[in-house]
């Protein structure tokens, strides 16, 4: 169990659209950073360290750009490290300002990121360049196709149907309206969906989510600090991050040890984090689920690897509805990263949505009586998972219920 | 901290590494840690890693990495700070009481994209970049700076360089560049007054990796036996943009060395036996000498620092390796004897925008 | 003062020139394309064998230690059609697919060709997991990934 206890005592974010004509890169990031220390009620001078969330910087087009932003984010002086791990960056920066915490070296850390993802017109091209390059970089994979080979394989093991994705899309722009900051959003039908153009089978347009710009930030604090600052923190219970290798030829077929179209890593980490949660039964305990979910066919795998249903279920669930704000764990209640999805910053919007739930400030999305939520972040070929347990009560930790 | 090196392995270096697959370069490196430490990449944990994209001229680099770094099916975090900045990530991963077994991994391939256009671009669009930053440049008004505030001037950093490859010279882990004639120091070719080219250490290619473990974990397997305790750790950014009192303060060296030391119960750097520093240039190392204010060690950069490799970006870990050869009496000839305190110095950024220190202990 | 702001921006653009060192094992299995062979390595202590070839087996974190020839036959692991042109890559539609070779572990990557792909769902239909396929070489391979494709057997 980790020595000292975690709490998130304040967030912020920005809102989230294709592009910010009237600002700068660190100037997004400066916003976030100022909503989350005010929401806390710490200065800059009680901030001990900076860790900053920043994924490949050839969207926003300057190398290191964590170093660019220091001062903006009041980092100057300060220990200030960048966490990168692709698409899974937020969560695992949040894990990094978690040890800092939890380690005792530092009281309040802030964890800060943004992304400009529409500073170049050659976004799916940086995507293509993650690729291998001698022998992945010249099929065309980018983080469209590479989803849609194991959608593909998900639809062959279990059965789903491409309707059955399209409502996962419905549902997210439906609950991203209660979500002022959501960059997509509004009532729409699943012949929407199934209408929109085809990108990459399964896949059409509405599948997909927008590249968009924007900031956000939390601030950690240790238990000394959280009772002084914040009347209902979110307490960090559980943290894990599992890595699968970039080859996403060695985790299919019969030679294989995990299942590509599974998240099967996103399983491992969710029940170490459970573990330190004292989490044994998901469904029960959980009430929010904050998911990486870019892309319709992310929501079945991620679902059924946190354990809310057995693998091959969660597609039938949602057609009844138990995936609703209503049902039996709400998921992606803030609409989701299908609705927004600033690379950079994505994992951390995730831990910011579910712990304004678990805080009791989720606004018009707040659902009652949340004591546990889940965030997770996906990164890399689908190879980084980050799962972060989010709860009322640092009691909990380690106690079986 | 409870904190300990159990197991290391820096790679050969080399100017170029051009026989591997960066892959390969990394899988190397950390399984001889492994290997060094007598542990199974299964009893492992959580792995930390070190990396930064642009040198290694990908994208998300730790896609490719992860698993020859060992992390596949394990916690892995990656920072893309320096080498030495992962030591400090990953001593407060396993300070956190979550982990037991960790192993760090670095690597810097700088001869895979051209290092100084790389720098171009960590220049903002709007105002440094049509001017056009770069290390060299930057280090060079760093380097007017420090010789302003502090007295010395390029003679004095001639003579720094040349003590510096005398040094590395008596290091055999060193790339083995010799020891030049002083004139080819001093007319070496301006690159940036008052930098010359010889001026500069040379940047080498180069990993490193490290098995860390918890008190815990040892006191389970008395058979592994620890290198080094590490004993404190700090880490600070300065403002981005360069002013006078940015570049000849030597804020962030002191405060980040400051911080490392009194974690581990220190006054100052004169309670060390040795420091290792990141000098990238010889002008580096007089600031850096200069900004301990009498409180020095008594040896500083035995190993010779970058100027006996500098795979750029993972050079403070490498000073830290170091250091562990030296508190674990496995430094060869340049061993101190008696050493019981060290503590490694990296830099990173324009003109050290960031610094990194991290104290270890012999056990 | 509240004036509209345009979308004022500044150019930029980035070529970075790049020399990725090849190693030994990724050179072995190019120069094996040159003779239309696809080499996986091998890995006895898990017996695991690798395409793409990697030095050291992810499983038993040891050195590869052999190599195993492919078969120019296997079965489709994952596909998809790719309808939507996107920036600096083939004009669509095209289909990709991860292929398990016979006498090979792992799945590897490459175009699948020789199909009508006009009707999405229908072509999609033709490439689920457990399809076979063969590989078709260049007539003239030069030690490239793209030297060979996929074709439905």
């Amino acid at each position: 169990m980790a020595k000292n206890t975690v709490a998130v005592i304040g967030t912020g974010q920005t809102k989230f659209k294709t592009h910010y004509a009237d600002k700068t890169y660190v100037e997004l990031a400066q916003d976030a950073a100022k909503l989350a220390m005010d929401d806390a009620g710490v200065t800059p001078d009680e901030l001990d360290a900076i860790v900053f969330s920043m994924a490949p910087t050839q969207f926003m087009g300057v190398n290191d750009c964590d170093r660019w932003a220091t001062s903006h984010v009041w980092g100057t002086g300060k220990p200030f490290m960048r966490i990168h791990a692709g698409g899974a960056t937020g969560g695992s920066a949040l894990q990094a300002a978690y040890v800092h915490v939890a380690s005792g070296v530092h009281r309040t850390v802030l964890v800060v990121g943004a992304d400009r993802v529409a500073e170049t017109p050659d976004a799916q091209h940086v995507l293509n360049l993650i690729w291998d390059r001698f022998y992945e970089h010249d099929f065309a994979l980018n983080t469209v196709t590479m989803t849609a080979l194991a959608a593909q394989r998900y639809m062959s093991r279990y059965g789903t149907t491409e309707e059955q994705f399209a409502q996962v899309v419905v549902r997210a722009r439906k609950n991203a309206m209660g979500n002022p900051y959501a960059h997509l959003k509004g009532e729409i039908t699943v012949d929407d969906v199934m209408n929109s153009p085809r990108v990459a089978y399964p896949y059409k347009r509405f599948d997909i989510c927008p590249r968009s710009s924007g900031a956000a930030a939390v601030v950690l604090s240790n238990l000394d600090v959280a009772k002084e600052k914040c009347a209902r923190p979110a307490f960090v219970n559980g943290v894990s991050a599992i890595t699968h290798s970039v080859f996403m030829g060695d985790r299919m077929g019969v030679f294989s040890e995990t299942e590509f179209s599974d998240h099967d890593g996103e399983h491992i980490a969710a029940y170490e984090a459970y573990r330190q949660a004292g989490i044994t039964d998901p469904t029960s305990q959980i009430q929010v689920a904050e998911l990486y979910d870019p892309f319709s066919t992310f929501q079945f795998p991620s679902i059924e690897s946190l354990g809310f249903c057995g693998r091959g279920r969660a597609a039938a669930i949602s057609d009844e509805g138990g995936w609703d704000l209503d049902g039996q764990v709400a998921i992606g209640p803030s609409g989701g990263t299908l609705c927004t999805n600033p690379i950079g910053v994505t994992g951390l919007v995730r831990v910011v949505d579910a712990a304004n739930q678990v805080m009791g400030k989720a606004g018009q999305n707040q659902l009652p009586n949340v004591h546990n939520a889940v965030a997770t972040a996906v990164g890399g070929s689908t190879q980084f998972f980050a799962v972060t347990m989010l709860g009322d009560d640092h009691a909990t930790r380690g106690r079986v219920q | 901290m409870d904190v300990f090196v159990i197991g290391q392995a820096v790679h050969m270096p080399a100017a170029r590494i051009g026989e591997k697959r960066l892959e390969e370069l990394v899988f190397d490196t950390a399984h001889a840690a492994l290997a060094d430490a007598g542990v199974r990449r299964g009893q492992i944990d959580h792995v930390t890693i070190a990396g930064c994209d642009e040198l290694d001229g990908r994208s998300i680099s730790s896609m490719l990495l992860a698993a020859p770094a060992g992390a596949q099916l394990r916690d892995e975090m990656k920072c893309t700070d320096s080498g030495l900045t992962g030591l400090c990530l990953e001593a407060m991963r396993l300070e956190s009481g979550i982990f037991e077994l960790g192993l760090l991994v670095s690597w810097s391939k700088p001869s895979t994209a051209p290092l100084e256009d790389v720098m171009r671009m960590r220049c903002e669009p709007f105002y440094t970049r049509p001017i056009g930053l770069n290390m060299a440049i930057t280090d060079a008004l760093f380097a007017q700076a420090v010789g302003e505030k502090y007295g010395f001037d390029e003679f004095d950093a001639d003579e720094a360089v040349l003590e510096a490859y005398r040094r590395a010279d008596r290091n055999p882990r060193g790339i083995g560049h010799g020891v030049p004639a002083m004139e080819d120091i001093a007319l070496s070719p301006y690159l940036a007054a008052p930098l010359r080219r010889e001026h500069q250490a040379p940047i080498t290619d180069g990993a490193v990796a490290m098995v860390l473990a918890s008190a815990e974990w040892l006191k389970r397997n008395p058979n592994a036996r620890a290198l080094a305790q590490v004993a404190g750790i700090g880490w600070r950014n300065e403002q981005y943009d360069l002013g006078s009192d940015r570049l000849a303060g030597l804020t962030g060296f002191r405060a980040t060395l400051d911080d490392a030391l009194m974690m581990a119960g220190l006054k100052n750097a004169a309670g060390l036996d040795l420091l290792e520093l990141e000098s990238q240039t010889g002008f580096h190392e007089l600031a850096f000498r200069a900004a301990l204010n009498g409180n020095a060690p008594k040896d500083i950069s035995t190993s010779g620092g970058a100027f006996a490799q500098n795979p750029y970006f993972c050079t403070g870990l490498v000073n830290a390796a170091e250091a562990v050869l030296q508190l674990s009496n496995n430094a060869g000839p340049i061993q101190i004897p008696r050493i019981k305190r060290a503590a490694a110095h990296g830099s990173h950024g324009f003109a050290q925008q960031g610094n990194v220190a991290v104290v270890l202990e012999r056990v | 003062m509240s004036t509209a702001i345009d979308d004022n921006v500044i150019h930029g653009e980035w070529h970075v020139r790049y020399n990725y060192s090849v190693g030994k094992v990724a050179g072995q299995f190019f120069d094996g394309l040159k003779q239309k062979r696809i080499l996986a390595s091998h890995c006895a202590a898990s017996g695991i064998a690798y395409l793409p070839p990697r030095a050291y087996c992810e499983r038993a974190f040891e050195p590869c230690d052999g190599w195993v020839e492919a078969g120019h036959q296997g079965v489709i692991e994952a596909a998809t059609i790719v309808t939507a042109q996107f920036e600096h890559l083939p004009p669509p539609p095209y289909a990709i697919a991860y292929v398990r070779l016979d006498n090979v572990s792992t799945a590897l990557v490459n175009f699948v060709r020789g199909m009508e792909l006009s009707d999405v769902p229908a072509a999609a239909a033709r490439l689920k997991p457990g399809t076979k396929v063969k590989v078709v070489f260049k007539d003239t391979p030069e030690g490239r990934i793209t030297d060979f494709h996929y074709e439905l057997a």
